[in-house]
């Protein structure tokens, strides 16, 4: 082995993963989180600090925009990237994507390739960077080009300042972000003007959305006990919790809600749970900065989110202790109303994603950036709902 | 009196920098060690974006550290700084601010709008802790009644600044954090922005940038020893310990604030810092001023 490829070894031997999620993947999202905790690879934020692109289920493109080349090409060399389809071939997956990573003969082809993707060609709505771009092509004929791209043309901010105009798409890979999820932005500065919610498909599912599958399965008339959907309702709001803490920048209890996540989901004994889940969820609530910080953010009037940021981040965490009390309940989940961790669970009403997706362009119009992300990591829609349901039979329904 | 240090200091002193804040980030690692994350980041390519104003990106990635340490010539160990200038406290204060224009150069040069919102967010957190940290370092060189950083510190041989200054020495450690857009205040470079102003630089690049908070963040929690912490001043060990010693003790506490408390938005945090912390720091200099002129 030469000094180069034991170098390179030494230095990926823990490489950064970017991980993408595709709606109706979160199965898949959640063993390769889980995967990735226990090797302790960190996670990137973005592509530029990646090594390792791991798609949680086969990201489809967004109508004819191939974001998941996009961000691939954004990745700097060395690199790899991989696709998890199967929830229980994560680890394996993962390895392969390492080795691929490590395989020398793999580099010069890789740098290549970058190097001539770095370079111009980023597809047309890449121009401004690896996440999505300036997208000014319907809005107007733009005054000017620089390097091929247009200018950002001006519109008067909320002060009555002529201000330059974004027109960004948010998501899909975008860290502590719900999968498939894209939001079609106009930004002045860091000020959200308007936002659009431009939903990626979500395709059929021969599989119940994962964090409603108890009460859908209990729906169709399948047993199952009320302890099994308080762990799947404990795990989801831990995992909203996660990914809210995330974007609130409080790394430190975050990775402590996903790993009280990953453990509820692993069949721990509620025993086994308090000692994780207790003093997290008394030291979010107590903690007066988070208060003064989400206090106000995204208010909604009415319904069944109706508060700030804050007041649904306490829902989540009475949700996640009154869980944690039922988890050995062992009556039906039958006689319970259904009542999933995001809402009602039935057949006649549109899922309870799709009024949180509905909230979304009104909070989110005059909201600064990170107010913004804060807003939509409150609602946290689940886009799985809104997958039709393929019966094992062929017929989608749903 | 301080004397001022023998020439080749000022070589060390980059590496000594660098050796604290490998030894913070060490203590800091959650799952890479320092040693690796380096590595992995000398291995990476450096890349950039479509349009982006390559000489821009590289003066923004550059200048942090290159702040760093300048701004670190006037820090004493023990009783020696590697400049001892009569107005150390605003050299100090001038080099710290060169990281305003790194982390903005940083974020518009990329043409990224990730990273542009990285670099708006700066400015706007310079705009919130500037104020009251700049009163703040103005109190302990009015104590002192002198504005070179070893007369500071010699003025602490018998009390410490931050006991009888404790508003100011709170101010300066929020303004540390800020002006390293670390913990907290990492707003700057958060991941709710896929890493803001660094959202878009990888390999040598982010290493420079990213090194470069760490050394500002060490240098910055490092001048509240000579500034509200008596510097070297202290019984049986020699000047050059102790200050070692309550410089780690800084940098060990805004460890544990990171753990404790999440990103303050710059919002939130001008409101406090105009309404609550300038009022406040400006009370303190006035009792500082009242004192000095009594005795």
């Amino acid at each position: 082995m030469d000094l180069r490829a034991r170098l390179t070894r030494a230095a990926l031997a823990r490489p950064a993963v970017l991980l993408a999620t595709s709606p109706g993947a979160t199965r898949e999202r959640l063993a390769v989180e889980a995967e990735l905790g226990r090797r302790g690879w960190p996670s990137a934020a973005g592509p530029a600090s990646a090594d390792l692109l791991v798609f949680a289920g086969v990201p489809l493109p967004l109508r004819d925009d191939d974001w998941a080349e996009r961000v691939w090409t954004a990745v700097p060399a060395p690199k790899a990237r991989v696709t998890v389809t199967d929830a229980e071939h994560a680890a394996h997956t993962l390895d392969h994507g390492h080795r691929t990573l490590l395989t020398p003969a793999a580099h010069p082809a890789e740098r290549h390739e970058t190097a001539t993707a770095a370079a111009p060609d980023h597809g047309p709505h890449d121009s401004q960077g690896s996440h999505g771009g300036m997208d000014h092509a319907h809005h107007g004929r733009p005054p000017g080009t620089v390097a091929g791209l247009p200018l950002a043309e001006r519109a008067e901010d909320r002060d009555g300042l002529r201000l330059d105009r974004l027109h960004v798409p948010l998501g899909p890979a975008l860290p502590d972000w719900p999968a498939g999820l894209v939001l079609r932005l106009e930004l002045q500065g860091d000020v959200v003007r308007r936002a659009e919610v431009d939903p990626m498909p979500t395709p059929a599912a021969s599989r119940p959305a994962f964090w409603s599958e108890p009460w859908l399965k209990a729906l169709a008339g399948e047993p199952g006990t009320s302890g099994e959907a308080a762990r799947r309702r404990c795990a989801a709001h831990l995992d909203s919790l996660g990914r809210f803490l995330g974007v609130a920048g409080w790394s430190d209890a975050a990775t402590r809600a996903r790993r009280a996540r990953d453990r509820t989901l692993g069949d721990a004994h509620g025993e086994e749970l308090r000692p994780l889940v207790h003093p997290l969820v008394r030291r979010v609530r107590k903690s007066r900065t988070l208060r003064w910080l989400t206090a106000g953010v995204g208010e909604l009037p009415g319904g069944p989110v109706a508060g700030d940021a804050h007041s649904r981040l306490i829902g989540w965490l009475d949700g996640i202790e009154y869980a944690l009390d039922a988890i050995g309940d062992r009556t039906p989940l039958a006689d319970h109303p259904l009542i999933g961790p995001r809402g009602r669970v039935d057949d006649t009403e549109a899922p309870a994603s799709r009024t949180l997706l509905a909230a979304l362009p009104a909070l989110l119009a005059g909201a600064e950036f990170a107010c913004a992300r804060l807003v939509v990591a409150s609602l946290d829609p689940d886009l799985d709902e809104l997958a039709a349901r393929r019966a094992p039979d062929g017929r989608t329904h749903g | 009196m301080a004397e001022p240090a023998p020439p080749w200091a000022a070589l060390v002193l980059p590496l000594a920098l660098a050796l604290v804040a490998t030894a913070l980030a060490t203590a800091d690692a959650r799952s890479t060690g320092p040693g690796r994350e380096v590595l992995r980041l000398l291995v990476q390519q450096r890349r950039i974006t479509r349009a982006a104003d390559v000489p821009l990106v590289r003066l923004a990635t550059t200048l942090l550290p290159v702040a760093a340490v300048l701004a670190a010539a006037v820090l004493p160990l023990g009783f020696r700084p590697v400049s001892d200038l009569p107005d150390g406290i605003v050299w100090f204060n001038a080099m710290e601010a060169l990281a305003w224009a790194a982390v903005w150069l940083a974020g518009w040069g990329p043409n990224s709008t990730l990273s542009l919102i990285g670099g708006y967010r700066f400015l706007a957190q310079g705009l919130a802790y500037e104020l009251p940290h700049m009163l703040a370092i103005t109190t302990a060189a009015l104590g002192a009644q002198s504005l070179r950083v070893g007369a500071v510190a010699d003025a602490q041989a018998g009390l410490w600044f931050a006991v009888w200054m404790p508003a100011a020495f709170g101010i300066y450690l929020l303004s540390a954090l800020a002006m390293a857009f670390w913990g907290p205040f990492d707003q700057p470079v958060g991941r709710d922005t896929a890493g803001g102003a660094a959202a878009e630089l990888s390999g040598v690049d982010r290493l420079v940038f990213l090194g470069g908070r760490r050394l500002l963040l060490v240098v910055a929690a490092a001048f509240s020893v000579p500034l509200f912490l008596g510097g070297g001043h202290g019984p049986l060990l020699p000047g050059w310990a102790w200050t070692l010693i309550k410089t780690a003790a800084v940098l060990g506490l805004l460890l544990w604030v990171r753990r404790r408390v999440p990103t303050v938005r710059t919002e939130r945090y001008m409101e406090l810092s105009w309404v609550v912390l300038t009022p406040l720091a400006v009370a303190q200099a006035l009792v500082v001023a009242v004192v000095v002129l009594k005795k």
